[in-house]
C-alpha cells in the first residue's frame, strides 16, 4: 500500500512524468530507428544477394554460351562448379533450351528453408549474323535466341544470421543511446525543473498555512516573476491574516459580552416563565381552595335565604301577636328586609368570588382554550376587565367605549380575553409617572367585514428599535419589572388563529395604539350586540396602590 | 470505215506486246538491301532490256517455261536460291552474283561474294603471320581452301586447317589451335561462322592474342582486327560488264567466274592497338 502511494507520488511529479514522456519517446523512436535500419539492411542484404546471384548467373550465362553450344559437358560442369564455389550459392544447373540439365554443381548439402532461385536465359547475340547475311549487308537485330538456361539456387541462410547479427548489434547501440540520453535528459530536465521545484515548494509551504514562507528563486524569467508574484501574494495574506485575528479576537470579547447579557436576559425570562408556571399552579390550587368553601357559603347563603323565607311569616305572625321585637340587636321591622338582602348579599357575592375564581382558573390553567364558539367581543371585553378589576390603579383612567351592532365571532372567548388582558395590561404599564389613561373601544367596520378592538394608552410610547422586536418570544423592556416577553408573542399567535392581525401603532412619547383586527360574519348572519359607554373605576376592594 | 476499226482494235491489243520482249531476266532471290544494291550496280552498267523477278514474290516460279515463252537471252541470277532456279534451264546463259557457293558448271558463270584468298594472304603477309589458323567446312569451301592453300604456299603463309562440320565443332576447333597459329583467317562458312559459334572466334583472339581477319566490317565491333569487306554495288557494276559481253555474242563459257575486284579493307584501331599491329598495317 505503502509503496503504491509512493509509486503514485512519483508518477504525480512533474519532473518524474516529464521524464517518463522523454525516456518513452526516446526509447520509441529508438526502437523506430533500429527496426527500420534493421528492416533496410534485411532489404538491402536480401536486394544484394538477389543481384548478386543475378550477376553471377547472368555472368555464368555469358560464358556458357559457347560451352552450351558446343555441348562441352565438361567445360559447364566447370563454370557452374566454379559459380557453384560462392557462399550463397547453394546449386547450380546449366539446362539446354529443351529443359534437359547439361552441368550441375552444389556447394552445401544441407537443404535451406528460404532459398532465392533465380533463372537466366543463355542466348546467343543476336547482332550475329550468318556469314551470307553478313555479306549482304544486313545489320544485327537485337533479338537474342535461347539457348539454354542457368538456373542458380541461392542460400539465404545467412541472412537469418545476419539479421540476428544485426537486431543484437542494433539493439545494444540502441539501448546505450537510450541509457545514455535518458541520462541526459534527466540531468537537463533536473536543472529546467529545479526553478519549477522550488517555487512549488514555495507554494505549498504558503498553501499549507505558513504564510511567513517564501519562494526563494531570483530571476526575471516566468518562474522569477511567478516567484515574486507568490511572495507578494502571501505577504499581503498574512497582512490579512494579522488584521483578521485581530478582529476575531474583538469580536469574541463581544461576543462574550453580548452572550453575558443574553445569558441574563434569558435568565431573567426564565425565571418569569417559572414565575408564571407557579403563578398558574398557584391559581389553580387557590380556585380549588377557594371554591369548595365558595360553595359552602353559597350553599348556606341559598339556606338562609330559604329558610328566612319560611321563618318570616312565623316572624310576621309573632310580631302581630306580640308586638316589635329585636333579632340580634335590630328591630324585626329593619331586620325582617336586612335579613333577606344579606342572605341574597351572601349568594351574590358568593358566586361573584366563584366567577372570579373560575377567570382566574382558567387564564391560569388554560382551560377551554381550544374552544371555538359564538361569542360576542362586548363580553370578552367585561370578562377581561372583571379579571383586571384588581390591576387597574386609581391612577389609571381606564374608559371604555363598546361599538353596537357587532356581529358575533366564531371563536375561543377565553383567549380573546386573554390577548385583552395582554393589551390592557401593557397600556397600563406604559406610564412613565404611573398615571394616565386607557381607552378601549370596539366597532365593526362594515366594508372590510372586521370586528377591531383597539386599545388606546397616551404613555411613554415605543422605540422605533423596539417596534422591530415587539413579537419576538422572551422580548421584553419589562424584565426587571416581572414582563416575560411573551404577551404579545403569543397575543399575535391567537389573533393570527383567528384569521386576523394584531398592530401596534406608537409614538414615542404621545402613547400607542395596539389594534386587533378579526374577521366576523355580516350582522345579518350572527346576532348584533348593543353599543355602551362605561368608565370602569377601580375597584375598591382590589384597588392597588 | 470497219477496216479502219478493225485495224484500230488490232493495233490497241498489240501493243503491249513489246513489253515481254526484253533481254535479260534479272532473277533475284529475295528483296534484300545487298541484292539491290548488286542490282543497281548491274543496270549503271547494263543498259541492256531487262525483266526483274524476285522469286520470294511468287509462290512458285516456272523458270523453264518462262525462258521458254520470254526468250530472254541471258539470266542474272542474284543469289543463291535464284542461282539454283536458274540452274533448271539450260536453254539461256547464266550470270550469277551475290552467291556464297556457286559451283560454276557449263553456261553458268559470274562473280562470287568470296574475295581472292591472295587479298587475304597479302594482310597476313603485311600482319607478319607465319601461322594462320582457319576453320572450314570442305562442302562448302574444300575447294576455295585449296586455291587459299596454294597462293600460301606461294607467300610463305602456313595455313593450319581444322575441318567442321557441324556448326558445334568451331569452338572445340578453335580450342585445338591454341598456341599453334598466330593469326585467324575467318572464311564466310556457314558452317564454321555460325551466329552461335562467332563469339568463340573473338574469345580465342583474346585469349591468345592473335588478330581475326574477317570478311565483313560487322565482326570489327565484335574483336576482329582487319576486315576485307567486298563492295556489292560494284559486283553488280563487274557482272554488268560481264552481261554486256555475253549480249554482245561472247560465250558464257569464255567468261571464267571471278573474285569481287574492289575490295574495302577496315581494321578496328583499338584490337590492332591492343595486338601491338598498328605499324604492320
Amino acid at each position: 500500500m505503502k509503496r503504491k502511494l509512493r509509486v503514485a507520488r512519483y508518477i504525480k511529479n512533474f519532473r518524474v512524468r516529464l521524464y517518463l514522456i522523454f525516456t518513452g519517446t526516446i526509447a520509441l523512436l529508438t526502437a523506430a530507428f533500429v527496426s527500420f535500419y534493421v528492416l533496410t539492411d534485411m532489404r538491402s542484404y536480401r536486394s544484394t544477394l538477389e543481384r548478386e546471384g543475378r550477376l553471377l548467373a547472368t555472368i555464368l550465362a555469358q560464358n556458357a554460351r559457347l560451352p552450351l553450344f558446343a555441348e562441352n559437358t565438361e567445360a559447364l560442369t566447370l563454370l557452374a562448379e566454379g559459380t557453384a564455389r560462392y557462399p550463397s550459392v547453394l546449386c547450380v544447373t546449366i539446362a539446354n533450351v529443351d529443359g534437359v540439365t547439361v552441368a550441375k554443381a552444389r556447394n552445401k548439402n544441407e537443404q535451406a528453408n528460404d532459398i532465392i532461385e533465380m533463372k537466366v536465359d543463355i542466348t546467343s547475340p543476336g547482332q550475329v549474323l550468318s556469314p551470307e547475311s553478313v555479306l549482304l549487308g544486313n545489320a544485327g537485330s537485337d533479338e537474342q535466341r535461347v539457348i539454354g538456361r542457368v538456373r542458380l539456387s541461392l542460400d539465404t541462410s545467412g541472412a537469418r544470421e545476419r539479421l540476428i547479427h544485426l537486431v543484437a548489434a542494433s539493439l545494444a547501440i540502441g539501448t546505450l543511446f537510450w541509457i545514455f540520453v535518458s541520462l541526459l535528459c534527466y540531468q537537463i530536465l533536473k536543472r529546467v525543473t529545479f526553478s519549477f521545484n522550488l517555487l512549488m515548494g514555495g507554494i505549498e509551504e504558503i498553501g499549507s498555512g505558513k504564510l511567513s514562507a517564501r519562494v526563494d528563486l531570483d530571476g526575471d524569467d516566468e518562474l522569477g516573476r511567478a516567484a515574486n508574484a507568490i511572495n507578494a501574494m502571501a505577504a499581503s495574506l498574512e497582512l490579512r491574516e494579522l488584521e483578521n485575528l485581530a478582529l476575531q479576537e474583538e469580536l469574541l470579547k463581544s461576543m462574550r459580552l453580548e452572550v453575558q447579557e443574553e445569558k441574563k436576559l434569558v435568565m431573567a425570562r426564565l425565571i418569569q416563565t417559572n414565575k408564571m408556571t407557579s403563578l398558574g399552579l398557584l391559581l389553580s390550587s387557590m380556585a380549588h381552595e377557594i371554591n369548595n368553601p365558595n360553595a359552602s357559603i353559597r350553599f348556606s347563603g341559598h339556606m338562609i335565604g330559604k329558610m328566612w323565607g319560611d321563618a318570616v311569616p312565623l316572624l310576621d305572625g309573632v310580631m302581630q301577636e306580640e308586638g316589635d321585637f329585636f333579632l340580634g340587636g335590630v328591630p324585626y321591622e329593619k331586620a325582617r328586609a336586612a335579613m333577606a338582602d344579606n342572605a341574597a348579599k351572601i349568594v351574590e357575592n358568593s358566586e361573584r368570588i366563584a366567577r372570579v375564581v373560575h377567570g382566574l382558573r382558567d387564564y391560569g390553567v388554560g382551560g377551554g382554550a381550544h374552544l371555538r364558539q359564538k361569542l360576542e367581543i362586548n363580553s370578552a371585553v367585561s370578562a377581561a376587565l372583571s379579571v383586571l378589576a384588581c390591576q387597574i390603579r386609581r391612577d389609571v383612567q381606564l374608559t371604555t367605549s363598546l361599538g353596537t351592532g357587532i356581529p358575533v365571532l366564531n371563536g375561543s372567548q377565553q383567549q380573546l380575553e386573554q390577548v385583552l388582558i395582554n393589551l390592557i395590561l401593557n397600556a397600563m404599564q406604559s406610564f412613565a409617572d404611573g398615571r394616565g389613561g386607557v381607552h378601549l373601544s370596539t366597532r365593526y367596520d362594515s366594508s372590510s367585514c372586521e370586528v377591531i378592538v383597539e386599545v388606546q394608552d397616551n404613555g411613554v410610547g415605543i422605540k422605533p428599535e423596539t417596534m422591530e422586536r415587539l413579537f419576538e418570544p422572551f422580548y421584553s423592556t419589562k424584565l426587571e419589572r416581572g414582563g416575560s416577553g411573551l404577551g404579545l408573542y403569543i397575543s399575535q399567535y391567537i389573533v393570527a388563529e383567528h384569521g386576523g392581525r394584531l398592530q401596534l401603532t406608537s409614538a414615542p412619547g404621545k402613547g400607542t395604539v395596539a389594534r386587533v383586527v378579526l374577521p366576523a360574519t355580516p350582522p345579518s348572519v350572527g346576532g348584533v350586540i348593543p353599543a355602551k359607554d362605561v368608565e370602569h373605576p377601580a375597584d375598591p376592594l382590589h384597588q392597588v396602590r | 470505215m470497219q477496216f479502219l476499226k478493225i485495224l484500230v482494235v488490232t493495233l490497241l491489243l498489240l501493243l503491249p506486246l513489246p513489253a515481254f520482249a526484253y533481254d535479260v531476266l534479272v532473277l533475284q532471290s529475295m528483296h534484300e538491301k545487298g541484292y539491290d544494291e548488286a542490282v543497281n550496280g548491274f543496270k549503271r552498267e547494263c543498259r541492256a532490256s531487262m525483266r526483274r523477278l524476285v522469286l520470294t514474290d511468287y509462290a512458285e516460279a516456272d523458270i523453264t517455261r518462262i525462258t521458254r515463252e520470254e526468250h530472254p537471252k541471258l539470266i542474272v541470277a542474284v543469289g543463291d536460291r535464284a542461282l539454283e532456279l536458274a540452274r533448271k534451264q539450260r536453254s539461256t546463259p547464266v550470270l550469277y552474283m551475290m552467291a556464297l557457293n556457286p559451283r560454276p558448271r557449263t553456261g553458268v558463270t559470274g562473280v562470287g561474294m568470296l574475295l581472292d584468298p591472295s587479298r587475304y594472304l597479302f594482310v597476313f603477309d603485311a600482319l607478319g603471320t607465319g601461322k594462320v589458323g582457319v576453320i572450314y567446312d570442305p562442302a562448302r569451301s574444300g575447294a576455295y581452301l585449296k586455291r587459299a592453300q596454294s597462293a600460301a604456299s606461294r607467300n610463305r603463309i602456313d595455313l593450319v586447317l581444322r575441318e567442321v562440320r557441324s556448326a558445334k565443332e568451331t569452338p572445340a576447333m578453335l580450342q585445338s589451335l591454341r598456341g599453334k597459329v598466330d593469326a585467324i583467317w575467318m572464311l564466310p562458312d556457314t558452317t564454321a561462322v555460325s551466329p552461335a559459334s562467332t563469339e568463340a572466334y573473338f574469345l580465342f583472339s583474346q585469349g591468345e592474342r592473335v588478330p581475326v581477319v574477317t570478311f565483313a566490317d560487322i565482326y570489327l565491333s565484335m574483336g576482329g582486327a582487319v576486315a576485307l569487306t567486298i563492295d556489292r554495288h560494284d559486283i553488280g557494276r563487274q557482272l554488268g560488264e560481264m552481261a554486256l559481253e555475253v549480249l554482245d555474242g561472247t560465250d558464257v563459257d569464255d567468261l571464267p567466274a571471278g573474285f569481287p575486284r574492289r575490295v574495302v579493307t577496315r581494321t578496328n584501331d583499338g584490337v590492332v592497338r591492343q595486338l601491338d599491329l598498328a605499324g604492320r598495317l
